[in-house]
């Protein structure tokens, strides 16, 4: 399948802080995928590169096959860029905007598309965008990029501002769109919930490296929580435990209860609990909806 | 690009016009004050003897001033939030969209320069000889290339990510600046006029510095 995004050997710094090293990914054209990652990971900075706001140390990104930071500019038609924190320019209006934005896209722009979810605003049209909410600000740039209707979107932080109603009423509107007219959209959220309504695909970053790139269903069916409760009070996990690589954050809790996370089969962490020795009393397992899954795989902190 | 550019800056403009302008006419009040005091052969002397820039020396830092102005209002608002990034977004070249961004400004502060001399030239004439006026004219000059080239080094500065660059510039913008007022004597400057000419148009290239290290994030 071809490929939309390409990111190759990225490896940035903030000064003497790494970001990442050798960072590779790619997005398919036709997919949803969905960036999540603790803060500080690097999920602005990702953003930042792809947009070709930011230089990196080595390596670089292509979209549609061409490098970010020398791209014919012709191309940046079919990308659409939601800024961090939904920005918008404060001193137009809702026409304002739209009428200036128009001109850039002659052939593709959607006005209907963008004054049908205007309506839903309740705002005048002759008001000030700096006049706004902070959720209607976002509306308007949601809205600009619905009508500028690109082959690609990327969405830093989408659902930042957004009650929880126009949060669903996008989160449904964006993954029809794209399913139905082959977009490709590329995104970031900090609400996990509206990740696993929209994705296909996720990619997890750790600090300095991403720890998976898979289809959501794979984390959904497959990643499971285990507990049971040890027969003896532990102070720490016990080093076999944390020495296994196939299961994710062992933990204790108060109580004594043993919790892991993993993709293995509930027989198969069970023979592995008990090659280690372990005594345990009944095996549990959890499904898990894509937030827990997310702590599972990174920890709590 | 010229859309954005006008719906930002249109009621700063007039209030710069409006401000200008209204400097000029005020300088030209107490000129026609001064001719109707002392009788208009008094002030030709006066003007041809003391070589000095009567009735315009308080424009000075006008247009100075309505330069800065201009790039606050234009240029502030593109770096709030890193908007600027909305802008180079664009499906334009960069460097066309700097250009049509600083065209718009420059233009504007053209026309609103060009009406104060307007405004000087009419209200002079019938009472001046050409000579004079068009001393006063020449004196006032290298002022108004001030306001051109401030406005370009403002751009300079506020679209500069980097505080402690922009200090630097800040510095810079005012050594520069300081050549643009280095004599009021009458005539001073017309050797040097083609080098400010030169001057102003060459900082029309160091906002490009600032987008440029903005496109590379470095802040």
């Amino acid at each position: 399948m071809e490929n939309v995004i390409e990111c190759i050997n990225l490896t940035h710094y903030y000064g003497k802080r790494k970001i990442y090293e050798n960072l590779s990914f790619s997005v398919p054209k036709g997919r949803i995928l969905g960036l999540l990652g603790k803060n500080g990971t690097g999920k602005t900075t990702t953003i930042n590169l792809l947009s070709g706001y930011l230089q990196p140390r080595s390596g670089e990104c292509r979209i549609f096959g061409q490098n970010v930071q020398t791209m014919d500019p012709a191309l940046r038609k079919q990308i659409g860029l939601l800024v961090e924190n939904h920005v918008q320019y404060q001193f137009m209006n809702i026409e304002q905007i739209e009428h200036f934005y128009a001109r850039f896209y002659p052939g593709q722009w959607r006005k209907e598309a963008y004054y049908e979810l205007m309506k839903k605003l309740k705002v005048a049209p002759g008001q000030r965008i700096s006049r706004m909410s902070n959720g209607q600000r976002s509306q308007v740039a949601l809205g600009l990029l619905l009508a500028q209707n690109p082959e690609l979107l990327i969405l830093d932080d989408f659902s930042v501002g957004l009650d929880p109603g126009y949060r669903r009423l996008f989160v449904e509107y964006l993954r029809d769109w794209a399913h139905s007219e082959g977009k490709t959209v590329f995104l970031t959220s900090h609400i996990i919930q509206d990740l696993e309504r929209l994705v296909d695909d996720c990619i997890i970053m750790d600090y300095g490296s991403i720890l998976m790139q898979c289809p959501l269903g794979h984390i959904n069916e497959g990643f499971h929580r285990f507990h049971c409760q040890l027969p003896e009070r532990l102070s720490d996990v016990p080093e076999q435990l944390l020495g296994e690589k196939q299961f994710y954050h062992p933990a204790l809790s108060l109580t004594g209860e043993l919790e892991l996370y993993s993709f293995l089969e509930k027989d198969e962490v069970e023979r592995r609990l008990q090659a280690m020795n372990l005594p345990h009393g009944p095996l549990m397992m959890d499904n898990l909806d894509l937030e827990d899954a997310f702590i599972g795989l990174t920890g709590k902190y | 690009m010229f859309y954005k550019e006008w719906i930002k800056t249109r009621w700063a403009l007039l209030l710069i016009l409006i401000v200008t302008c209204g400097y000029v006419g005020y300088e030209l009040l107490n000129f026609l004050r001064a001719i109707g005091a002392m009788g208009g052969a008094h002030i030709w002397i006066a003007m041809i003897m003391k070589d000095e820039p009567m009735f315009v020396r308080h424009l000075q830092f006008i247009p100075l001033m309505a330069g800065v102005a201009l790039a606050c209002v234009q240029f502030f608002p593109e770096m709030y939030h890193k908007c600027l990034k909305l802008t180079l977004h664009l499906p334009c070249s960069h460097l066309r969209m700097m250009f049509e961004m600083l065209g718009f400004g420059l233009a504007s502060l053209l026309v609103c320069f060009g009406l104060n001399y307007l405004i000087l030239w009419l209200g002079m004439r019938p009472s001046l000889a050409p000579e004079l006026y068009g001393k006063m004219l020449l004196v006032a000059l290298p002022w108004y290339l001030a306001g051109l080239a401030a406005y370009l080094l403002s751009a300079w500065i506020i679209l500069e990510g980097s505080w402690a660059r922009r200090i630097f510039n800040l510095v810079v913008m005012f050594l520069c600046l300081k050549v643009f007022y280095l004599s009021s004597f009458p005539g001073a400057y017309v050797p040097f006029l083609p080098c400010l000419i030169v001057f102003v148009l060459a900082c029309i290239l160091l906002p490009w510095i600032s987008i440029d290290r903005f496109k590379k994030g470095i802040e």
